[in-house]
């Protein structure tokens, strides 16, 4: 009885340890965000001096140069839509993949699955030569659809599997009871495949919000960079502002954050779609 | 209401395994069928071809006189009920049964009178704001059941609906399902592989194995005048007992002639196995049709045979003993008072008018 317990403390304390050594940094930029340059010139972690301030936030939402408020504008203009325009296709061909028969499916299935498999750095050449044809460079719209391209893939992946978690007798009984394809998948499956379609979301959100590297080949005017582009940009060519880099750092992340936390609940319930069966 | 009619009707999935082969079957207007056989005989395949869920490989189904094989499932006027009654998780009880009236655009009022009244005939009106999670199995096969009736469809089709449903709640909701029937006066196709339910339930019974239709009849022809020895086996607890045996000609008739027992046959089944005399049968009978002979009626050294008592299993009502004779063994459902004590050895005597006779080739009844 003993024995157990003294097991339990010991794997809580580890949890405890591994959970601080894990929010550290992210304690170390908050620290810096929140306090005067001088306070912290000596490590975040001296607390002779205390004062809270908000002078970085605000200095870096209106940075004469890369303001962040407009960033954030930006990274969400192509975010959303980056978003949903994925999220619709894949959570439709997924379920075509999960639901219907048609000829060559295994083989679709299988190309799928290998383009996750595609580094980014391997598709930038083509992708910017293609975005050029079409005139899309320096354009939301070209980094939209490639994130869109990008996100298709493993949602439909993920998706196809979250739906055949679903029993098919419940479509076959909408169906009984005199509903369409259409109306089967709007007024049964969606409502369903919510957890999964939250959770998607979610991903494909965080992953487009915090991306560098496609924003970085396909968007280069000032005043249309992104968020994210925009931090490096704080970082003087003589002077370092670490407060106002770390308020920036903080200010990108609160919004893939906040997302995560309103849809955590079926984030969690979501999961069950990347197990594959 | 309506009739269903199957002909010729056959499922072949994917080119290659024959899931269902020339079945043909009326049901009749107002009729409770019940399609039984052990899983993967078609039965299951056959119910979900009439609801419009699997094509038709071959031949013709029709609901009320018209041909159905095109018709999508909602346009057959037909309602189903699952095994794992597939309710929709993220309506109430309420929604989950006015979805189809709903669809079908019925006004307001008359669906809330259709769910209230259904409700109130399956005794589930304080659930009705419930979502399907907070209720139990047996409420859930409820709102299944309502979700069907309140559509007032031509045909209703039952697929195990009692499978998930624990022992005592499975009989009484096969008490209900059989009132039921007869208020709402339907046509009703039912699907499971529990004979008890079958023929508890069925004005009518299909028996299926591997696709094929081996006898349709009520549960009274089903159980005393079995087609083949699949019938004969699958229906009845414990199952019929089969012998291999010889018909041979002996003293006043033909007789039965068995490794360790002859019996001889009654009258009027020596004229159906006139061509049977020296070859090869096989012998069935039930084991309530085998007495301990200090409870029988009439024996005499025609019917009586001396086995020894293997296994004695006492069920309260009866007892079922295990009985070796020569090479074979024989179970018998006997009168409780009996004294029988296992390695003893005993005699026992067949009810020979009830016997069965099977060809072992072909395996139909000759009696």
């Amino acid at each position: 009885m003993m024995k157990r317990k003294i097991l339990r403390y010991i794997r809580i304390a580890t949890m405890w340890l591994v959970a601080l050594i894990w929010i550290l940094p992210f304690v170390g930029v908050f620290m810096t965000a929140i306090r005067p340059m001088e306070e912290i010139l000596d490590g975040w972690w001296n607390f002779e001096k205390f004062n809270l301030t908000f002078e970085n936030f605000s200095k870096a939402l209106t940075h004469p140069t890369a303001s962040l408020a407009q960033g954030t504008k930006n990274s969400l203009i192509v975010a959303i839509p980056a978003t949903v325009i994925p999220l619709l296709i894949a959570t439709m061909a997924g379920y075509g993949f999960s639901r219907y028969k048609f000829p060559s499916k295994k083989l679709t299935f299988i190309l799928i699955i290998i383009t996750l498999a595609l580094p980014q750095q391997m598709i930038a050449v083509p992708v910017f030569q293609l975005l050029n044809a079409f005139g899309l460079v320096d354009r939301y719209l070209g980094l939209i659809l490639i994130h869109s391209a990008w996100g298709i893939p493993w949602i439909t992946f993920f998706m196809r599997n979250f739906f055949s978690t679903i029993p098919a007798n419940i479509e076959e009984a909408a169906r009984i009871d005199g509903a369409s394809d259409f109306l089967v998948f709007f007024r049964i499956i969606f409502p369903l495949a919510l957890p999964g379609i939250a959770s998607a979301a979610a991903l494909q959100f965080t992953w487009v919000w915090s991306d560098f590297f496609l924003a970085l080949i396909s968007v280069y005017s000032p005043e249309k960079l992104l968020a994210t582009q925009r931090i490096p940009l704080m970082r003087g060519v003589y002077h370092v502002d670490w407060g106002l880099l770390a308020a920036g750092a903080i200010l990108v992340l609160v919004v893939p954050l906040t997302v995560y936390v309103i849809l955590q609940k079926q984030y969690v319930k979501g999961m069950v779609g990347w197990s594959l069966k | 209401m309506a009739q269903v009619l199957l002909e010729n009707v056959t499922k072949i999935y994917d080119n290659k395994v024959v899931a269902v082969k020339d079945a043909n079957l009326v049901v009749e207007d107002k009729e409770f069928v019940v399609l039984l056989g052990p899983s993967g005989c078609g039965k299951t395949t056959t119910l979900r071809m009439i609801a419009g869920l699997e094509e038709i490989t071959k031949g013709t189904i029709k609901i009320d006189g018209r041909v159905v094989n095109d018709v999508e499932p909602k346009d057959r006027d037909i309602a189903m009920v699952f095994q794992n009654y597939a309710l929709y998780p993220h309506m109430t009880v309420y929604q989950n049964m006015a979805f189809g009236l709903k669809l079908r655009k019925y006004p307001k009022d008359e669906i809330d009178r259709r769910v209230k009244e259904a409700a109130k005939i399956l005794g589930i009106e304080e659930l009705l704001d419930r979502k399907p999670k907070q209720l139990s199995g047996g409420q859930r096969q409820r709102v299944a059941v309502g979700r069907a009736i309140v559509r007032n469809p031509k045909v209703f089709l039952f697929d195990e609906p009692l499978s998930n449903l624990d022992a005592k709640l499975r009989v009484q909701m096969r008490a209900e399902l059989k009132k039921l029937h007869s208020r709402l006066q339907a046509t009703i196709v039912y699907v499971t592989h529990d004979q008890v339910e079958a023929m508890t339930m069925a004005d009518k019974i299909v028996i299926m194995k591997d696709g094929v239709i081996q006898q349709i009849g009520d549960p009274h022809q089903i159980y005393n005048k079995p087609a083949n020895i699949f019938v004969a086996g699958f229906i009845g607890s414990p199952a019929m007992n089969f012998i291999k045996a010889k018909i041979v000609r002996g003293e006043g008739g033909l007789w039965v002639q068995a490794s360790g027992f002859k019996v001889k046959l009654v009258k009027e089944h020596e004229d159906l196995l006139a061509n049977y005399v020296d070859k090869d049968v096989i012998f069935g009978i039930r084991p309530e049709n085998v007495f301990d002979k200090v409870f029988a009626l009439a024996p005499s050294s025609e019917n009586t045979i001396s086995a020894q008592v293997d296994i004695v299993e006492p069920l309260g009502n009866a007892t079922i003993l295990h009985l070796r004779s020569g090479e074979d063994s024989i179970v018998a459902s006997v009168d409780p008072r009996t004294k029988a004590k296992e390695g003893m050895e005993m005699d026992v005597v067949f009810d020979m008018s009830t016997i069965h006779i099977f060809d072992p080739e072909t395996e139909k009844a000759i009696i």
